[in-house]
């Protein structure tokens, strides 16, 4: 049976703890009610208003049965015209002047301006191997024939690509 | 309520308050300086008292639960209790007129007894934010930094306007040399400008940022006023003679770029003289793969202000925009606080940025997929789906920015050097926006790359953003008001004297989304015309509906200043 100390004591605690809850109760509606007073809060009922959009909007496109969008790639746009999947214009390449088509463009021009993953092993192959070959060592490998772009000079300083982020393979970002 | 005039708020008075204003003169307030405690970094002001003294009303000796005011007239302390009793309010209408107004002994809030709630003085704030500066400062004021500013905030200049149109001759000129355009499609209703970008192989990610872009409203103007023409900064870097490479001028492909996309050609257009220029530029990111819209976007934003920094030649100070159109549109100051815990000190930086990099909600559990746990992931996603419909709180673009402003306690293996206490300290930082810039970009971290566990992993969870953002809140003044306990003072960043040239409320006009895994993904862009979405998938140009927008995926969000964003009138 607990005896009128025990009683005290938990009369005691409980009185200490709602005194310091109200306290900072008191804290917090004092500071809201300064914010409210001077108007720091303008904006509440846009941004609840917001966010009330934002959860109808999420779930409407999540029902099923929505169709405000066509997921296809395979539409007419607005202007009607249908495209197809890969682009197929035609133009000329600004490194080497052969005619490339738009959708293969990235890749042909990487390969085109020696830069890329494949093309900077391809380098350090011949480049080491011509290197083993010639005593000194040329510089400029017989893969890059297009001398003006800044890639045969920044791969003619000799070194195997070492301090760049793709030599070891890892992928990048997407 | 309260009125708002140069970004600081006069709150309306009681009649005692006003009262007690005209007795007592404009420094009414003053003598409570000195009797008010310093607000400890995450602590309450209160009213100076001795450690041993406990305060208690003069009526009935009450000292707990009620709360304490004291009579600012004659420094007699009372309790109130709203439903109950009011000493206070009985101690004010004894000693009519004159004791009205009290403080609150444990908040240094004004209370006026009669209309019992609490009020708002100008000139006790200013006592209020005074008093707190005095005490934690020595050599540097926390509060107005002048000598700190940073120096490219100057006072705006105000330009008179000047009505100009063509005389005859130039009347003349324009119609000669220039070429009507037209809109080979009849569709008057589509927005000028608007182009298809052709995919020139996993190209996305340069499409979906270059769309963003050329319908920024200042970017656009920039370029199609002929601020940049290609053809005069071409000749002019020949005669420069800088070589091959001096001609290297992204900002003119960006010019060709516009030019064929506002022609009024609404075939897709490719972009393939400006990635053949870029990765002339970024040898470093110039390959055949999918790569990351935000690090082309800040690619690109850097080599059109080094080249402009050459041409130029001089250095211009950070974050001023002077140097480049690239920075005049993108850049803002962001602010840093390191605040000692111990003694209040504060240390502060400024820093330029161009966009702001906002963490998603840490451990948001259910949506993140790992790329490295190929097998046996259906189960685990079930159960994760499952967990994730319990969890109510929505990811929001403002919570972001919040946690963005929050102070934050850096641990204790990161103490710093106080150099008020002269010793190493724990700390509060928190971060806020000095100056905003005129387009601001969020970036939302959805690629994580762990370098330990060599894994990177896409978080993909929905991220509510408004179409109308303010960003007052987030602002220095915000930040420091409300570090002061949201006091009316001027802070760091109100401006006085001039009315608010570029205001805080910004206008949402694109939207990079990026779907798919982090490997084999797909980046996509929204315009805003208007009220009027337009989603731009590579070549295909079509119109949604908002609530797509709203539920879609956002990895870059565009937002302009709202008065540099026209608009037809919706009324």
């Amino acid at each position: 049976m607990s005896g009128p100390n025990d009683d005290n004591h938990t009369e005691l605690s409980s009185y200490f703890f709602e005194d310091l809850l109200d306290s900072v109760i008191v804290d917090i509606a004092s500071e809201c009610h300064r914010i409210a007073r001077l108007g720091l809060d303008h904006n509440l009922d846009e941004e609840e208003e917001e966010l009330r959009l934002s959860e109808e909007a999420c779930a409407r496109v999540a029902d099923p049965s929505y169709n405000g969008e066509m997921n296809s790639k395979y539409v007419v746009d607005i202007f009607g015209q249908a495209h197809p999947p890969v682009a197929t214009e035609i133009f000329e390449c600004m490194n080497c002047g052969r005619s490339v088509m738009a959708g293969k463009f990235a890749p042909h021009l990487e390969k085109c301006m020696g830069k890329g993953r494949k093309a900077r092993l391809k380098m350090t192959r011949s480049s080491t191997a011509a290197q083993s070959r010639h005593s000194r060592g040329s510089p400029v490998s017989a893969y890059s024939p297009y001398s003006n772009s800044t890639s045969a000079h920044r791969l003619a300083n000799g070194s195997p690509a070492a301090g760049e982020p793709y030599s070891n393979g890892t992928s990048e970002e997407p | 309520m309260s009125s708002k005039i140069n970004g600081q708020v006069s709150p309306h008075s009681c009649s005692h308050l006003l009262q007690f204003r005209r007795r007592n003169g404009p420094d009414s307030f003053r003598a409570l300086q000195d009797c008010l405690r310093v607000k400890p970094p995450g602590g309450r002001a209160s009213i100076r008292r001795d450690p041993a003294e406990v305060p208690c009303c003069q009526a009935c000796g009450e000292s707990g639960s009620n709360r304490l005011y004291a009579c600012v007239t004659c420094a007699a302390v009372s309790c109130h209790a709203p439903q109950l009793t009011s000493h206070a309010a009985a101690h004010a209408q004894s000693m009519s007129p004159g004791h009205e107004i009290a403080v609150d002994v444990d908040r240094a809030e004004l209370f006026c007894c009669e209309c019992r709630d609490q009020v708002y003085d100008q000139g006790f704030d200013a006592a209020f934010v005074l008093a707190q500066n005095t005490a934690t400062t020595t050599t540097g004021s926390t509060l107005m930094q002048y000598s700190a500013e940073p120096g490219n905030l100057r006072k705006r200049r105000r330009v008179d306007y000047r009505h100009w149109s063509p005389d005859s001759r130039e009347c003349v000129t324009m119609t000669n040399l220039s070429t009507p355009l037209y809109d080979s499609t009849n569709s008057s209703d589509v927005p000028w400008g608007l182009r298809g970008l052709n995919n020139l192989g996993n190209t996305c990610f340069m499409n979906s940022v270059l769309q963003a872009l050329l319908h920024t409203p200042l970017l656009r103007n920039y370029f199609l006023s002929d601020r940049h023409n290609r053809y005069h900064c071409q000749q002019k870097n020949v005669a420069n003679n800088d070589g091959k490479n001096g001609r290297l001028c992204l900002a003119c492909d960006v010019d060709a770029m516009f030019s064929a996309v506002f022609s009024g050609d609404r075939t897709p257009y490719s972009p393939a003289k400006f990635l053949y220029s870029w990765w002339q530029h970024a040898a470093n990111l110039a390959s055949y793969e999918q790569q990351d819209a935000h690090e082309f976007f800040i690619s690109m934003l850097h080599r059109i202000h080094e080249k402009e920094e050459k041409d130029q030649g001089k250095p211009h100070s950070q974050g001023s925009g002077d140097c480049c159109i690239a920075h005049r549109v993108f850049s803002g100051i962001l602010r840093s606080d390191v605040m000692c815990m111990a003694c209040g000190f504060t240390s502060t930086t400024y820093d330029p940025c161009i966009d702001f990099p906002l963490d998603l909600e840490p451990n948001r559990g259910g949506s993140a997929k790992s790329s490295s746990t190929k097998s046996h992931n259906s189960c685990n996603v079930e159960a994760e789906r499952i967990s994730l419909n319990k969890d109510c709180s929505i990811s929001t673009l403002k919570g972001c920015l919040e946690r963005f402003t929050r102070p934050e306690r850096l641990g204790s293996d990161q103490k710093f050097f106080c150099q008020k206490c002269q010793v190493r300290q724990e700390c509060l930082k928190q971060m806020s926006i000095r100056k905003l810039p005129l387009v601001s970009c969020f970036h939302i971290k959805r690629f994580e790359h762990s370098s330990i566990r060599k894994m990177s992993r896409k978080v993909d969870g929905h991220l509510q953003f408004p179409f109308s953002l303010d960003m007052a809140p987030y602002l220095s003044s915000s930040i420091l008001r409300s570090r002061f306990g949201h006091r009316i003072f001027p802070f760091d960043g109100d401006e006085q004297d001039a009315p608010n040239d570029l205001s805080s409320e910004f206008e949402l006009f694109a939207v990079v989304t990026h779907t798919g895994r982090l490997d084999a993904g797909h980046y996509v862009t929204y315009l805003r015309f208007s009220n009027q979405w337009y989603k731009c998938d590579d070549a295909w140009i079509t119109q949604v509906s908002e609530n797509i927008v709203r539920a879609a995926q956002g990895y870059m969000m565009f937002y302009v200043q709202k008065m540099l964003c026209y608009r037809a009138s919706e009324k």
